[in-house]
């Protein structure tokens, strides 16, 4: 007989032969007894539709859990928004150009990434690229600035009137209004006016008043006067040392009956109003009342 | 992606039927393993949790064996089994047209019966309760414990085998 002959038989799959066999063994009677009886036994209940409402009040129970998960994500969506925004404007702010400004009465001192040296002097200001430093020494100046530049690659000062470019030297650029003066105090520079390219040798300048080149000096000085609280001038209308002094002194300059085109050469204190309102005054033959922040420049009768 | 289609599980109309299909199965399969009504109920819900939550992934045809393999897998490291308290059917109860003595010898095989089913080894009280109770199929048992229908036959066989010596005290 088969190993598994009983399940067989269970599931009527013997044959004839091996069942009649089968009936006439001795336990045939012990198995059918088994078999009639089991198959009278039952499990516990079980309530399908009560299972399955169960399952569904479970789920809907559960269902409050996501959307405590919520806020977590909208915190974290919020977060991630400002992440990228304070990235963002990082990356905006480092790509923007550095801008140095000074104000009326103020010099200011400033180093470049390279090591260079910006001297600023009063109301002007100098913008240059931060990230593209190495790559190209580029700056931008309104006003008047002395530069004591590190050996390197080509270094440019660019105004609305010239560019000055050169290779490690110390020199000083003025653009102001009309007035263009580039002056050399060490190694070569080279300026760039009207698509013309100008070489200055050390202790040369270069002047450009309304558009004309008017002269190149030479200079006596081995940096320009104002980085000693002077300003000083070389046959300069009057116009641009009242707007000089207005800048240094921070007090606000008028005129009566003068002709500001008049040729200045001279210095005045950058320092002591009183003596630079002399020093202006005296050399010109005019008069001048000072009313708190107010001077008035006058011909004398 | 919600389809209204027949063939997903994520409908709530499949769902259902799957449930109805399959549930007292479970039930039964589990409470005949370790004799537990609460795991049993348990294992029916975990079950379906787990399918409902994989319902995208599950295949309809794949379902069946999907919650047989939850439920068989949510108490694998249960070892001990409690005492498997099954109840008889109505039926043989209302024959009292026997004697007394029959009655009695009934009841007496009845306890033998219980006792016997409880010191068989698990994977045969499963199979042979499935079988006699359930009504499954040698070939829907193999499936729902993940063996061969040799394996379920043999099993079957040996449950037999030994609830008779027990029965009969040889």
């Amino acid at each position: 007989m088969q190993e598994n002959h009983l399940a067989k038989w269970l599931n009527n799959e013997l044959s004839a032969e091996e069942l009649s066999e089968f009936k006439n063994s001795e336990a045939y009677a012990s198995f059918e007894r088994i078999v009639a009886a089991s198959g009278s036994l039952k499990g516990p209940d079980f309530d399908v539709d009560e299972a399955l409402m169960a399952f569904r009040n479970k789920q809907t129970l559960q269902d409050p859990k996501v959307v405590q998960l919520r806020p977590y994500k909208r915190f974290l969506q919020v977060a991630a928004a400002v992440v990228i925004l304070l990235v963002g404007s990082y990356f905006y702010v480092n790509s923007l150009d550095a801008t140095i400004a000074t104000q009326y009465a103020e010099t200011k001192e400033i180093v470049l990434p390279d090591h260079s040296k910006v001297i600023l002097n009063a109301d002007s200001e100098l913008s240059y690229s931060k990230k593209n430093w190495d790559a190209n020494r580029n700056l931008n100046l309104k006003g008047e600035a002395f530069f004591k530049v590190a050996k390197g690659e080509k270094f440019t000062v660019a105004t609305t009137d010239g560019t000055v470019s050169v290779l490690g030297t110390q020199f000083n650029v003025e653009n102001r209004n009309d007035f263009f003066e580039v002056s050399c105090y060490e190694g070569l520079v080279s300026v760039s006016f009207n698509n013309k390219d100008y070489k200055l040798p050390a202790g040369s300048s270069f002047v450009v008043i309304n558009g004309a080149i008017t002269t190149t000096q030479k200079l006596d000085a081995e940096s320009p006067s104002w980085m000693h609280s002077e300003s000083s001038f070389k046959s300069v209308p009057l116009k641009y040392v009242f707007d000089e002094f207005q800048r240094q002194h921070n007090i606000t300059v008028s005129t009566e009956n003068i002709d500001t085109n008049q040729l200045y050469t001279g210095s005045f204190s950058n320092s002591d109003a009183n003596l630079a309102l002399q020093s202006i005054s005296a050399p010109s033959q005019i008069k001048f009342k000072l009313e708190g922040n107010k001077v008035l420049f006058y011909a004398e009768n | 992606m919600k389809t209204e289609n027949n063939d997903n599980i994520c409908n709530d109309k499949v769902f259902s039927d799957i449930f109805k299909a399959n549930s007292k199965t479970i039930f039964n399969y589990i409470y005949y393993k370790f004799g537990n009504e609460e795991k049993a109920h348990d294992a029916v819900q975990e079950a379906f949790v787990k399918l409902w939550e994989n319902c995208a992934k599950v295949t309809p045809q794949k379902a069946k064996s999907f919650v047989y393999t939850v439920a068989n897998n949510l108490y694998l490291n249960v070892i001990k089994a409690e005492k498997v308290r099954l109840k008889y059917a109505d039926k043989t109860l209302k024959t009292t047209h026997e004697t007394p003595e029959f009655i009695m010898e009934e009841g007496e095989f009845k306890i033998k019966l219980d006792n016997a089913l409880n010191s068989l080894p698990e994977n045969q009280r499963v199979t042979f309760l499935l079988n006699r109770i359930d009504g499954k199929k040698y070939k829907e048992i193999a499936e729902i414990e993940g063996v061969s229908v040799k394996a379920i036959e043999k099993r079957m066989h040996l449950a037999l085998k030994s609830l008779r010596e027990k029965i009969d005290g040889i």
